[in-house]
């Protein structure tokens, strides 16, 4: 009879690419993830606005289908689909992802620091950039996937229904679009994992995130009434990154959602350059933070 | 021991918050199982974080396997396993999950990942907890698992920072066992950090100990272990007032610690039998026989004390080496 | 030493001719947290000295020096600590000094500070605990660190401390839950002459260890616990002389184990002699050590038998701890 004896070997097979590395974040996360039915649920509802637009521009560029809702042949939507159109998109999908970042953002890095587990990952061969790669990625294939990725998607449905008229007086907004959902997402996502990173506990850090924006906002409008000015409105963040956005999709200035929420207002709007500062100065924040709490060990002074 | 020094340590210093932690260290060390001693503070942390890759030095050089660990630390860390000293693991992920994870971090597939990370659990004893969260392992449990991540993505060099913390003594010997498995493997090397000088001398073949950033020894415990054949401790039935000067006029030292042990050093001229032909003649029997099994602490005292005065920590009467004091040690 | 048989009897413990005024007295104390248990019909008599309570994680020891420090109540049965009972706080929590196995400070707090309020929640004046904080300060060496702010202090440091703190208002029980814990070398034999200074000054030192070697070395009592029931206490050194219904093990290196061993058969009071496996060595089993050692020892000095060391097998708490309570403990 053979008897086999377990022993310690060590490893001589083959290893996977070294940049490819950051992808195993993701797939354990989404695995995580997509475990609570509530957060899938909801993920899946965040693609309603994508669903009514892509009826909207069907029936927009459809006289038949129009009659079957209702309509007359000659009759149409009372706006046309351009850049306004997918402006307003993207801000209703970015409100419905701002939740979504909320929930997931602080499951990404809080449980890794909770137990010390950064050694872990930073004893092997990787980085704190790969960490924090891996991590947005993560966010980003999600935000992404519920307002870049659809908006884009319409924008070719329409390109292609509306013909290559359309096509041509439009070509910026597919920048506009890339542009927009990128900035947000990755602003979004590096604030969610900073916060999550200062905050161990994964309900404070959802807590302090959303308290982050309503807070800075009610500052703003505190600010704004108190020294008589529009300058505060800079730390209302719906409001600098709607002002970045009408730039960028070349839309005039609207009385916006945001103004609604801030309640009293100032007529005169924020410099687009000073809006881009702002977020610039958000990221390097967040950045920052970052690199001060994801650490392998922590120097205690004194 | 290996030929090719395990660690290289040229001038290598590290501060820290302005301070300088690790202050030009130089050594070169061959063993299998490494121990890394050394008081509170003196730096064994830091150095297995430089070590590690977690802080740059500010001078000098460290080597492992001959590679400089800062152009190749990313080679190294493939070869590097980490058994950290605090708790160290995510708790909603199952032990399989976590360890899994881990070995595809280190780099290897997906589904060998899979499949070390299970025959890591087994080997370090783990059945079915291996599926349950880690969160919810308790104290022994999470070291096994700690050793099993270490150990998963298959590692030639295994740091491992005071295994045996908060093991019952089951867990311990287990946890024992386990190292010294891993150091007989062929081509494996260990650094052991820990206080436990017990745990160091059962599993380790040299030892390096450090005081205040700097070098306070290096010591091959086995050369020392072959020359220790002559310190002896004795236990014996009956009155042993007498024995000590019976065996001085042997020509050994020898001290009574209570009523019954002895403990002595054997010269190479005297055999045991005249110790027993002694007692005898005294009526009493020699019921317990053994070599010193703390010559690491005498090594270690003395590395402390060549190296700054004061080697106790809390204040005491008399010097260490007064015959029959402070325990009595010899 | 007394061991527990299959149907869990209390000992009968032989502490006759101490008054209850000196003891530790466990009466048949019986502790559960809702269903979960901690100890179950557990009495103890504790006379002055070191005690170790010893047994594997959860099994109850923390359970027990809660207990005794008077954390928790019983759900059932008597507890006096050298005649008061935790109901009578005042007395009681003056005898007592207790350093747990948990590492949490306030904020912001120093090492001095740590201590000195501590004696003043005692009731000391300013200056006399001032006085009493640099005299305990300097027993556990923790003077220089003291100004330092406790949340900047290494594992040691911290332990330092909180033994200093459970010293300070030097009490008459001294319970200390794994004190040794990131303590290095030095500071481990320190603290383990320091215990048993203590234990011989006539204090009551209940201390609870993984490490079985330094129980042995200080220890005057050891409790064995396992799954919150006492299965041995008393004198580990000599136990094995007591308990007669087991052989005794003993362990003799030797070049020339044959030699040894086929000695050994012809005696009648050795039950098992077995050659190591590196050939070097016999273990041995018999039911009269006395003699085994006789015949040893004659063996050595009169036939020129050849020995290089002798060891009871099982004469230690690591030995008793591997009968009770089991070797490498089962695969979980």
């Amino acid at each position: 009879m053979a008897v086999y004896k377990r022993a310690y070997k060590p490893y001589t097979g083959s290893l996977t690419p070294t940049w490819s590395r950051f992808l195993i974040l993701p797939r354990y996360a989404f695995r995580t993830v997509f475990r609570s039915k509530i957060l899938t649920g909801y993920f899946v509802l965040c693609f309603v606005p994508f669903i009514v637009s892509l009826a909207i521009i069907y029936l927009y560029n459809n006289p038949i289908a129009r009659t079957l809702i209702g309509m007359r042949e000659d009759q149409n939507f009372p706006f046309s689909i351009g850049g306004r159109f997918f402006y307003y998109l993207l801000r209703i999908q970015a409100g419905m992802a701002f939740l979504l970042n909320i929930w997931v953002g602080p499951t990404l890095v809080s449980p890794d620091l909770v137990n010390n587990a950064l050694p872990l990952y930073l004893s092997r061969p990787f980085s704190r950039t790969e960490y924090v790669i891996g991590k947005m990625s993560v966010l980003f294939m999600l935000l992404g996937g519920i307002t870049l990725i659809p908006d884009l998607l319409l924008y070719g449905i329409q390109a292609t229904l509306a013909g290559g008229g359309w096509f041509m007086s439009h070509l910026d907004l597919a920048g506009a679009i890339v542009a927009s959902s990128l900035i947000w997402i990755a602003l979004m996502s590096l604030l969610s994992l900073a916060m999550s990173a200062w905050v161990k506990w994964r309900i404070a850090a959802s807590g302090l995130l959303f308290g982050f924006f309503v807070v800075t906002a009610g500052f703003g409008a505190i600010f704004n009434e108190v020294v008589r000015t529009y300058w505060g409105k800079v730390l209302n963040i719906d409001y600098v990154f709607s002002v970045i956005w009408q730039d960028l999709f070349n839309v005039s200035t609207v009385t916006g959602i945001s103004r609604r929420w801030v309640g009293t207002f100032r007529e005169q709007d924020v410099p687009v350059g000073i809006a881009w500062l702002v977020l610039a100065a958000l990221c390097s924040a967040a950045l920052f933070m970052l690199n001060k709490r994801l650490r392998a060990r922590e120097v205690v002074r004194g | 021991m290996s030929s090719r020094p395990v660690i290289e340590l040229d001038n290598f210093q590290i501060d820290l918050g302005g301070r300088p932690i690790l202050k030009r260290l130089t050594c070169a060390l061959h063993g299998r199982c490494i121990g890394l001693l050394g008081p509170n503070g003196a730096g064994k942390s830091t150095l297995i974080n430089a070590l590690l890759g977690f802080h740059a030095p500010s001078f000098g050089t460290a080597r492992l396997f001959g590679r400089d660990i800062r152009a190749e630390i990313n080679v190294l860390r493939h070869r590097i396993g980490y058994m950290p000293e605090s708790d160290s693991f995510i708790a909603e992920m199952t032990g399989v999950q976590f360890v899994r994870y881990m070995a595809e971090l280190a780099g290897l597939p997906a589904r060998q990942a899979l499949e070390r990370a299970h025959e890591a659990f087994f080997y370090v004893g783990l059945g079915e907890a291996r599926y349950r969260r880690v969160g919810t392992y308790s104290l022994g449990m999470k070291q096994m698992a700690k050793l099993a991540q270490a150990i998963a993505h298959g590692p030639r060099l295994l740091f491992l920072d005071e295994p045996t913390n908060g093991l019952d003594p089951p867990g311990r010997n287990r946890m024992l066992r386990l190292i010294r498995e891993i150091r007989d493997t062929e081509g494996m090397h260990i650094v052991l950090s820990s206080h436990l000088l017990r745990d160091v001398e059962e599993c380790c073949d040299e030892v390096f100990i450090l005081k205040d950033g700097r070098v306070a020894g290096q010591t091959n415990l086995e050369a020392e272990r072959a020359a220790n054949r002559k310190f002896l401790e004795l236990e014996v039935s009956g009155q042993a007032s007498s024995l000590p000067e019976a065996f001085q006029s042997l020509g050994c030292e020898c001290a009574l610690f209570g009523n019954t042990r002895l403990k002595l050093v054997l010269p190479d001229a005297v055999e045991i039998r005249e110790l027993y032909a002694i007692a005898a003649q005294r009526g009493t029997q020699i019921r317990k026989m053994t070599y010193r099994r703390d010559s690491l602490e005498d090594i270690f005292l003395t590395a402390m004390e060549a190296n700054g005065g004061e080697a106790g920590s809390l204040h005491r009467a008399g010097s260490p080496r007064s015959n029959g004091g402070r325990n009595g040690r010899l | 030493m007394s061991t527990q048989t299959a149907i869990m009897q209390p000992p009968i413990t032989a502490f006759a001719g101490r008054p209850e005024s000196e003891l530790i007295l466990f009466e048949n104390v019986s502790k559960f947290y809702g269903d979960v248990l901690g100890v179950n019909r557990v009495s103890l008599q504790i006379a002055p000295g070191v005690t170790s309570l010893v047994g594997p994680n959860g099994a109850g020891k923390t359970t027990l020096m809660n207990l005794m420090t008077g954390l928790i109540w019983p759900t059932r049965g008597r507890i006096r600590v050298l005649g008061s009972s935790p109901s009578d706080p005042e007395k009681f929590f003056r005898m007592v000094g207790y350093c747990t196995q948990f590492d949490s400070f306030a904020r912001g707090v120093t090492g001095y500070e740590f201590i000195y309020d501590t004696l003043r929640l005692h009731g000391m004046s300013a200056a006399d605990a001032r006085r009493r904080t640099i005299d305990t300060l300097e027993r556990v060496n923790m003077t220089e660190a003291s100004r330092r702010k406790v949340a900047g202090y290494s594992k040691g440091m911290r332990q330092r401390i909180r033994l200093g703190q459970a010293l300070a208002h030097h009490p008459r029980v001294l319970v200390l839950d794994e004190p040794l814990n990131g303590l290095d070398p030095m500071a481990r034999a320190e603290c383990m002459a320091l215990f048993q200074s203590l234990g011989r000054e006539g204090l009551h030192v209940i201390l609870s260890s993984h490490i079985l070697h330094e129980v042995d070395r200080i220890s005057d009592q050891v409790v064995f616990i396992q799954s919150g029931y006492v299965v041995a206490e008393g004198n580990v050194h000599g136990v094995r002389d007591e308990v007669t219904d087991q052989p005794v093990q003993i362990l003799v290196r030797s070049p020339e184990p044959n030699r040894l061993a086929s000695k050994l058969f012809t005696q009648d009071h050795v039950t098992e002699a077995k050659i190591t496996d590196d050939r070097r060595g016999v273990l041995v089993r018999t039911r009269d050590s006395n003699r085994f050692y006789d015949l040893l020892n004659r063996m050595v000095v009169e036939e020129g038998l050849e020995v290089e060391a002798v060891t009871p097998a099982d004469d230690d708490v690591n030995s008793v701890y591997q009968y009770l309570i089991g070797s490498e403990g089962a695969s979980i």
